[in-house]
């Protein structure tokens, strides 16, 4: 028999000043992500950046100081960053801005967060997404007059999946739990994609436990 | 003064042609009276507002971290009515500018500070919170930017007239072609004049040439992109290509020189009628035999300063050099094409600026007209949007009187209660 416990009214009153304290005075991008040129170090964080950064920081500009320079905060323009274009300068890859939330304590409002839809290699994405490494000095804005010619991409055609199939055991394994389901026996040999045509990402995980949840209903 | 007398004799002509024609009475300024006046601004409704509690109200909302609406600063805007006031507006936009809603600064505010600048003589203000815009959030509109474009124009001040042309280019808002003969207008006057330009003037002027050039076509577009990828050229070699496209809405890949000579090529190889202007081929020769002497007596010095030229060819990009090397080459094409154009009468003896007056007289007055038109069309759907917030702001303000009132009875009934 455990007593009972005691409620803490204060405790708990201090408790949600503190959460509200804390989101009133959290750090701004502008604090966060403000830099020191000379010496390369963040004020905030007081780290410095890797040296191979260095001349990239110097000579190029991050993506709301030029954002902040353009009618409606450039929604609309088209954006690259310099390490896609040396990376793989033959497929285009850039996003095209659709929302800004700038930040008004920066002096040049020269931070914020942005979203946009990216093309990436050629493939544009269907939704709008949170830029990131918004703060990287790497971003280069894509000039009107240039933007057709940016965006022309013939891809080459992809060679299709080759399939092989499963190890014996596996197989065999495969087979008799398919058997045991009673689903179609006859069915075609199981077989295993060489490229993986799913993407691995936190999403694809909690998808697939979902639908193992709804096979299985949740643990008692 | 040429130029002056130029357009007296060519405006007289043009008097004495259309005697009903008033547009040219006023030989300096390019741009109609009916598209400058300021009647239709005027006719809109008028909201009196006393400045003085405007400002503190702003003031308190400001103090109490609250947003300020883009209703109250468009209202301190509209009722400006002296140079001060004009000094206070611009201290109010700074700080609206940094608040939580600088992205609801509305169009029609913009039009009516530059209107009421150019009204108090206050341009210079104008040409400093637009040079800023950063700061103050000003990004006009076409019609606001022709406007005062041509009030710089009327004054003779060239180098005013470029700086809102580099910013015109910075907005890449050269659609209308009313801005894109203005603006070639005041680029080819200002160049006329030659004037000592440092590296930050000439890229500026480069773009804007470049750019303004690719809109329009025919001789004067073809003659200012070649002049503009010259001086774009110029810095380029200069000072390496990150110099010329940093802040600029303007290609990365190096060789603006190589981009000159395009443009050269393709006058030559096309059939039609276009021309170059002699001005930008005889600058781009110029160029280029600057170029070669500088390269050629530095090249000279080296066996001199071998340990200082060392440590400074690391800072040398490999793509600059690169370019600095094909200089040779680019002269050489140069000779050759210059010679084809040259040969196929397709140089046009007469100065960049001539051109453009002329252009001025023939299209200038028609293309004035699709843009009154939508001026007229926008101005109506500003005021319906300003009537619209005004209304918004009336209905919020009842209904927190209301539930003021009704907390207030509440409040006295269970006291009394």
């Amino acid at each position: 028999m455990v007593k009972k416990k005691r409620i803490r009214l204060i405790a708990e009153m201090a408790r949600k000043i503190r959460v509200y304290r804390e989101l009133k005075n959290r750090p701004r991008e502008s604090e966060k992500y403000a830099l020191d040129y000379d010496t390369m170090t963040r004020p905030h964080t007081r780290k410095t950046l890797p040296v191979l950064a260095w001349q990239d920081v110097r000579r190029e500009s991050r993506l709301f100081s030029l954002l902040s320079g353009l009618r409606m905060f450039g929604v609309g323009h088209l954006f690259t960053r310099k390490s896609w274009l040396t990376e793989h300068p033959e497929a285009p890859s850039y996003w095209q801005v659709t929302k800004v939330k700038v930040d008004y304590t920066a002096e040049n409002m020269d931070h914020g967060r942005a979203w946009g839809v990216l093309t990436y290699k050629g493939k544009q994405e269907s939704e709008a997404k949170e830029m990131d490494k918004v703060m990287y000095h790497d971003w280069r804005l894509v000039p009107k007059h240039e933007e057709e010619q940016f965006k022309l991409y013939n891809p080459v055609p992809e060679p299709p999946i080759r399939y092989v199939s499963y190890p014996p055991l596996l197989r065999a394994m495969l087979l008799a739990q398919r058997q045991k389901d009673e689903l179609e026996s006859a069915a075609e040999e199981p077989t295993l994609p060489l490229k993986r045509d799913v993407l691995l990402s936190k999403e694809y995980f909690r998808s697939q436990e979902k639908k193992r949840e709804r096979q299985e209903g949740t643990a008692v | 003064m040429a130029a002056y007398t130029l357009k007296r004799c060519l405006g007289a002509v043009n008097v004495i042609h259309k005697c009903g024609n008033h547009r040219f009475i006023a030989r300096r300024c390019l741009l109609s009276t009916s598209y400058t006046d300021t009647k239709l601004w005027d006719a809109r409704e008028k909201d009196h507002q006393n400045l003085a509690l405007l400002a503190s109200l702003m003031d308190r909302t400001y103090d109490r971290n609250f947003p300020v609406s883009s209703l109250s600063i468009s209202r301190f805007v509209d009722n400006i009515s002296s140079r001060e006031e004009v000094d206070q507006a611009e201290y109010y936009l700074y700080k609206f500018r940094h608040s939580p809603n600088c992205w609801y600064l509305r169009d029609w505010t913009v039009h009516s500070w530059v209107r009421q600048c150019l009204r108090y003589g206050a341009r210079d203000k104008a040409l400093h919170t637009l040079k800023n815009k950063v700061q103050y959030g000003m990004f006009p509109d076409d019609f606001t930017f022709n406007i005062l474009i041509d009030s710089f124009i009327k004054d003779e001040d060239f180098k005013g007239a470029c700086s809102v042309v580099e910013e015109v280019m910075l907005q890449e808002s050269f659609d209308l072609p009313t801005t894109q003969i203005l603006s070639l207008y005041a680029l080819s006057n200002y160049l006329a004049t030659k004037p000592e330009l440092s590296m930050s003037e000439e890229r500026a002027l480069g773009a804007s040439l470049l750019i303004s050039g690719l809109k329009q076509d025919g001789s004067i577009g073809l003659s200012a992109q070649l002049l503009g990828c010259a001086l774009l050229g110029k810095v380029e070699m200069g000072a390496g290509i990150h110099a010329v496209f940093r802040g600029m809405p303007l290609m990365w890949t190096p060789g603006y020189v190589g981009r000159a000579l395009a443009v050269m090529e393709r006058v030559a190889a096309a059939p039609g009628d276009d021309k170059l202007s002699k001005d930008a081929v005889d600058y781009l020769e110029g160029l280029l035999q600057d170029l070669s002497s500088a390269s050629d007596s530095s090249s000279g010095e080296d066996d001199e300063s071998g340990v200082e030229e060392g440590k400074k060819e690391e800072e040398v990009d490999e793509d600059d050099q690169a370019e600095r090397d094909k200089l040779p080459l680019y002269a050489s094409r140069f000779k050759v094409l210059s010679g084809q154009l040259q040969s196929r009468g397709k140089v046009d003896p007469s100065p960049l600026q001539v051109l453009v007056s002329i252009l001025v007289q023939q299209s200038l007055a028609s293309a004035e007209g699709p843009d009154m038109e939508q001026y007229q069309r926008k101005v109506g759907e500003w005021e319906a949007e300003r009537q619209q917030l005004i209304r918004r702001e009336k209905e919020m303000r009842e209904r927190a009187e209301e539930e003021r009132r009704a907390h207030q009875a509440a409040k006295a009934a269970a006291k009394q209660g």
